[in-house]
């Protein structure tokens, strides 16, 4: 340590004598220009223009070029860009945190109640939702109110079965033809991936479903069979509101109030776009900790290891010596 | 979601699961609890349903049809997004009192062209957009600490 300190002390005193040097130096070179300004104080603005002329003209030129490629340009206005939505405080965003699964489950009955006529949920099958916020037996009666295809029988029929647990979530539509000619001609997206597949993911689709205004702003042009909503870009969306308080009846109590549905039906979106959250979560805690163990334990093995060679003490015992020449034999001694 | 849910997850976490599934034990061949499709109750639910109907109402028993409902949907007429009351009180706030003077006067503007000419030169969007910025983001917080 002191070898270090002592070796950087060395190479600061040579900088230290430079610094010097300069200083000594620039402290002539003025004396030198303020004898030569001193001879004629009028013709002092000549020397000052040029600078104060320079730096004009640079700040000038920065400014032209600011105004001119500086800014941020954007093709869209900001109607076709869309209102960016608010951030909100989600609980389950926390890094900590899992889905609310009594959320979950209100969110998944108004999907059910309310979405599924128009959107399809094709990712997602019944056997996803088992301990999740249904239990199985809830989950397998919901799979057979509904018709599947058979595998083809002997005589090569495809008959219809009840659905089980394996199956997935049924389509409102039989194409995405099918579906446009039902909505005036715009297509109901698949949600299973909605969350992943817009920018603002949550915040974005809990605006959209609570954002239609009473009315449009004033002068806004909203074309035929489309509806204002400031979160869509362009502002006009096929969708109109769908959600309205106390559509849905929820089995825990919960007031079933506009943005109360958008909330929990948002969250069930995210889980159904990212339903392995919870356990990567989970993994994550566990990744954390057995690798804080793992790392305490390294850094105390090498500390084991090392203590004896950091600690030991290299010492050097020269021989004894004798001197040689003392044990030469001392000639007579003669005056 | 607390502090004790984060101690039950840790222990979740590293505890060895229970193999049982999280529903609770319906049909099967449980011999303990009758299996479903009996409407009798058991022992243990007499007890308890004998309890729960001493706490509700003392002396009267059974549900009443009627009343009840009607409570309920009076309760529904009633219930109030608090999105839409949280926002109005911060479009009327200090924090968005610019906001809401541009969209105004805006408004005034554009319905007076179309009054006049009979066409809007302009729209109010941007104006709107800025607004509900404004109180959705002041909303926000509020919002969803009332939401469950
Ligand atoms: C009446 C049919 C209908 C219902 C019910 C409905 N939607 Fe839609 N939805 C549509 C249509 C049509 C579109 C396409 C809009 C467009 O592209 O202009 C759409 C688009 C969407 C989009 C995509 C917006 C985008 O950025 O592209 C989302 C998200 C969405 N709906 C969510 C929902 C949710 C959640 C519900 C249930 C609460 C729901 N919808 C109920 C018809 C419906």
């Amino acid at each position: 340590m002191t070898m270090l300190a002592r070796s950087a002390l060395r190479t600061v005193r040579p900088l230290g004598a430079a610094a010097r040097n300069a200083a000594s130096r620039t402290a002539t070179r003025s004396a030198s220009t303020s004898s030569s300004t001193a001879e004629g104080t009028a013709s002092s603005w000549k020397t000052n223009a040029l600078p104060a002329g320079a730096t004009l003209f640079a700040i000038g030129s920065v400014a032209w070029y600011y105004q001119m490629f500086g800014r941020n340009v954007d093709a869209m206005t900001p109607a076709e860009e869309g209102l960016h939505p608010t951030k909100y405080p989600w609980e389950h965003a926390k890094w900590y945190k899992t889905f609310d699964h009594a959320s979950l489950r209100r969110g998944f009955q108004v999907y059910r109640e309310v979405c599924a006529s128009c959107h399809s949920l094709s990712r997602v099958p019944y056997r996803a939702a088992v301990g999740n916020f249904m239990t199985v037996d809830e989950a397998k009666a919901l799979a057979e109110e509904n018709e599947y295809d058979t595998e083809p029988n002997n005589e090569g029929e495809i008959e219809k079965r009840p659905g089980k647990l394996s199956d997935y979530l049924p389509s409102p539509y039989k194409n995405d033809e099918a579906a446009r000619a039902a909505n005036n001609g715009a297509l109901p997206p698949d949600l299973s991936l909605m969350v992943k597949a817009r920018h603002g993911g949550c915040d974005y689709i809990f605006s959209l479903l609570t954002g239609y205004p009473e009315e449009p702003p004033a002068g806004a042009v909203v074309q035929e069979g489309l509806n204002f909503n400031p979160y869509f870009p362009g502002t006009g969306i096929a969708m109109a509101r769908v959600l309205y308080d106390d559509l849905v009846e929820y089995d825990d109590g919960t007031k079933a109030t506009t943005s109360q549905m958008a909330k929990d039906v948002t969250e069930f979106l995210n889980w159904a776009a990212e339903p392995e959250m919870d356990d990567r979560k989970k993994m994550g805690w566990k990744v954390l900790a057995i690798s804080s163990v793992l790392f305490a334990l390294s850094v105390w093995v090498k500390r084991y290891k090392w203590a004896p060679i950091k600690s030991r003490k290299l010492v050097y015992t020269p021989p004894v010596q004798s001197k040689i020449l003392t044990k030469l034999p001392q000639p007579p001694n003669k005056s | 979601m607390g502090i004790t849910d984060f101690f039950s997850a840790a222990w979740d976490t590293f505890s060895v699961p229970s193999p049982d599934a999280e529903a609770p034990v319906q049909g099967g061949s449980s011999t303990k609890t009758p299996a479903s499709g009996t409407d009798e109750e058991s022992k243990d639910e007499k007890e308890v349903n004998q309890k729960d109907a001493k706490s509700q109402d003392d002396g009267e028993q059974g549900h009443k049809p009627g009343d009840k409902d009607e409570e309920e949907e009076e309760e529904e007429e009633e219930s109030v997004d608090p999105k839409d009351t949280l926002e109005q009180e911060c479009t009327e706030s200090k924090e968005c009192s610019p906001a809401k003077h541009h969209y105004d006067e805006c408004v005034e503007r554009v319905t007076g062209q179309i009054e006049s000419d009979g066409k809007a030169k302009e729209d109010c969007i941007e104006e709107f957009f800025h607004l509900a910025h404004c109180a959705t983001q002041c909303a926000a917080p509020k919002l969803f600490a009332q939401l469950k």
